[in-house]
């Protein structure tokens, strides 16, 4: 699956006047490329990858996934562009705290329409693909440490075999030697089973090891 | 594991704050039990006062009130007039006379009082002679310094043709003891008041004088009303003859055949009686006794309404406090795919569940103490009733139907019945669906995209 960025603006209003977050940004990323984007806190990173993961609407521009424009779409096709096409990986893990890791995969199983009877095993699956094992996969996200919960947030992202992974900066909260792990892992996702990553992070070191880099400032994309 | 069994989970996340809003609501909802209960309760009892009180017409010569007052009894003639009327099922008449201690050998028991002393001082100024005098009264009536002497007690006589007219609760005349008499017949036997039965040491088949005549005692009845109580009851032909009044009658009682020609009938009465009679229907009489039991009522009502409000509250807040507190989730359910729709009923799950269990226990609750709030309710009304309560001459067969109404009040019980509870669970749910109405609206409103802002 192929993205093509086109002119992406977005702005918002906020208190001390407009601030243009995303400013005129073309770009495109081809099916089963790692592409890492880096850029001072600010500058535009997160409010990105919200436009690609159609968590928002953008001011001016579109989005291409495989010829579609998702920004056109009703907010319910949006919801399940979300819940099909993509999978998130967030900072702060963002794991449902009173459901275990298990329970928290099975969710997003759920909500991409996979069978009831199914989900459970393939969660198993799933988390001990990224290293959780069945012990752990009970535990709710309280009794895991960062680099566990993070392996469980990444299963859960790749539960309905999405078209591509969005990660925002998804070793930031963990040491290096961790962060390096998860790295790791998500390298070797795309590699094994071609899935599209786009990963924002700070770590130039990690940003080194991806397919492409894209620099952003000040909300305009800086090619190198 | 699907969207409801994530929103019962939820509920019980908290163990400690589930406990503390189950308990809010289960007292508010046992409020709206108890207080349909005391509803249903004082509803049944005000048609039953009104199903009573709904063909009753009272007729009453103009001018008399109980022994007060001038003008004539009504005559043979105008209770045919009455009879004769259209939609007049039956007539109960009534003639009344007073005992002096010359008419009669039996001991009057009723005490005169200041209030009965003063209502007898223009007669007493013209008695003549020591049976005026009471005994106890000798003494000082001696010293001299006396206007006038002081007067007797009086026993009450009822010629009827329906003993029960006499009853104090609107239905049947209880006798303690004894038999009936045949009040349409002319013999000389007589219903004693318990009171004044006592005072006489008469017990059934005694006999006693009464206008020069020998009476035989059926039975002993008693009422609630001390008046009463020390009064004689005879047929009204006996009384009518025995005090040369022939036909008269001092307030005749009309059933009317249906309730819905009780308006009619009082008219038709206006016409031919004129202004010779003061015709009041007992329908209107029983709106005005039963409004103490509509305040209930609306009591009630009030405190259901004002605990819906107060639980709704609860649950409005709760949730507000839950979304607010829990935003984060909600946007990450969604950025991960879920729809509003989901997010919503996981939360007015989580609602509902705290509001299915403080319904439970607070309809156990209710039943628990419906039974005492109905009572705090009545007997706080009566003591307000009490002091309003206009105390009017007895004697008469209308104000025995307010009395009627009035102890039935004492007689209300909370009723839980089926539809009390159906009532209570409805309000529940309403409760419950009221309470989350603005909080789903919030989770509505969560944009996905705030769970990539970290701070
Ligand atoms: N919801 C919002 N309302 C107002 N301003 C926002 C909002 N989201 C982001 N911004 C602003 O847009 C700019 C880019 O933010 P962001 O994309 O979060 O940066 P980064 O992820 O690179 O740190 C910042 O100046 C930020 O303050
Ligand atoms: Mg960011």
């Amino acid at each position: 699956m192929s993205i093509n960025v086109n002119n992406l603006t977005k702005t918002f209003h906020a208190a001390g006047g407009e601030v243009r977050a995303l400013d005129d940004i073309s770009f495109s990323v081809k099916t089963g490329e790692f592409v890492s984007i880096i850029g001072k806190s600010g500058s535009g990173k997160s409010t990105l990858l919200a436009q690609l993961g159609a968590l928002d609407q953008p001011t001016k521009g579109e989005i291409l996934v495989d010829g579609q424009d998702i920004t056109k779409l009703s907010g319910r096709k949006q919801t399940t562009y979300r819940s099909k096409k993509i999978g998130f990986v967030f900072q702060q893990y963002n794991l449902i705290p009173n459901l275990s890791a298990l329970e928290n995969v099975m969710l997003g199983l759920e909500f991409g329409g996979a069978p009831a009877s199914e989900r459970k095993d393939r969660s198993f699956e799933l988390l001990e693909m990224v290293g959780i094992d069945a012990d752990q996969a009970r535990r709710k996200p309280g009794k895991l440490s960062g680099g566990q919960q993070q392996r469980v947030s990444i299963a859960r992202a790749l539960g309905n075999d999405p078209a591509f992974l969005l990660a925002d900066e998804p070793t930031g909260n963990l040491d290096s030697e961790t962060g390096a792990a998860i790295f790791t892992l998500l390298h070797d996702l795309s590699r094994e089973r071609q899935t599209t990553i786009i990963v924002v992070t700070h770590d130039l070191d990690i940003a080194g090891k991806t397919d492409r880099t894209y620099t952003l400032k000040d909300g305009k994309l800086l090619t190198k | 594991m699907n969207v409801i069994s994530r929103g019962v989970r939820g509920a019980l996340r908290s163990p400690i704050r589930a406990g503390a809003i189950v308990i809010m609501l289960a007292i508010s909802i046992g409020l709206i039990i108890a207080m349909l209960a005391a509803k249903a309760g004082v509803e049944v009892r005000i048609s039953e006062v009104k199903a009573n009180a709904a063909t009753g017409i009272t007729v009453a010569p103009a001018g008399i009130r109980g022994f007060a007052g001038g003008g004539d009894p009504l005559s043979a003639e105008q209770v045919a007039t009455i009879k004769g009327t259209e939609h007049v099922a039956s007539v109960a008449s009534t003639l009344t006379d007073q005992l002096g201690t010359d008419d009669t050998n039996l001991t009057p028991s009723l005490e005169l009082g200041s209030f009965g002393q003063r209502q007898q001082r223009f007669e007493s100024s013209s008695g003549s002679g020591a049976e005026m005098t009471p005994p106890a009264m000798t003494g000082s009536a001696a010293t001299g310094d006396a206007m006038r002497q002081a007067p007797t007690p009086r026993t009450t006589v009822t010629g009827t043709t329906d003993p029960d007219s006499v009853a104090t609760n609107g239905g049947e005349l209880t006798l303690a003891s004894g038999k009936a008499i045949d009040a349409g017949g002319a013999e000389n036997v007589a219903l004693i008041g318990k009171t004044l039965a006592e005072k006489n040491d008469l017990q059934p088949d005694d006999t006693f004088t009464m206008y020069g005549q020998t009476f035989t005692v059926n039975g002993i009845f008693s009422t609630d009303n001390a008046f009463q109580d020390s009064g004689v009851i005879v047929p009204l032909t006996t009384l009518q003859t025995l005090t040369e009044q022939a036909g008269a009658v001092t307030s005749a009682t009309v059933t009317v055949d249906s309730s819905d020609n009780v308006a009619a009938v009082v008219s038709s009465l206006k016409d031919s009686l004129g202004d010779k009679a003061d015709i009041t229907s007992e329908q209107e009489r029983a709106e005005s006794s039963v409004s103490s039991l509509s305040s209930i009522s609306g009591l009630a009502t009030t405190g259901v309404i004002g605990a819906t409000v107060a639980a709704a509250v609860i649950v409005l807040l709760m949730m507000t406090m839950i979304v607010r507190e829990r935003r984060r989730e909600i946007g990450v359910i969604k950025a991960i795919g879920g729809t509003n729709a989901k997010v919503i009923t996981q939360f007015v799950t989580e609602a509902l569940t705290l509001t299915v269990i403080g319904g439970i226990i607070g309809i156990g609750l209710g039943i628990a103490v419906s039974g005492s709030i109905t009572e705090g309710l009545v007997q706080n009304q009566q003591n307000s009733a009490a002091t309003n309560r206009q105390a009017g001459p007895g004697g008469m067969g209308g104000p025995a139907l307010i009395r009627g109404a009035q102890q039935g009040i004492q007689n209300v019980t909370g009723t839980v019945s089926p539809a009390v509870i159906g009532g209570g669970i409805g309000l529940t749910l309403l409760i419950a669906i009221v309470g989350s109405a603005v909080p789903a609206w919030l989770i509505a409103r969560v944009r996905p995209a705030e769970v990539l802002r970290s701070e």
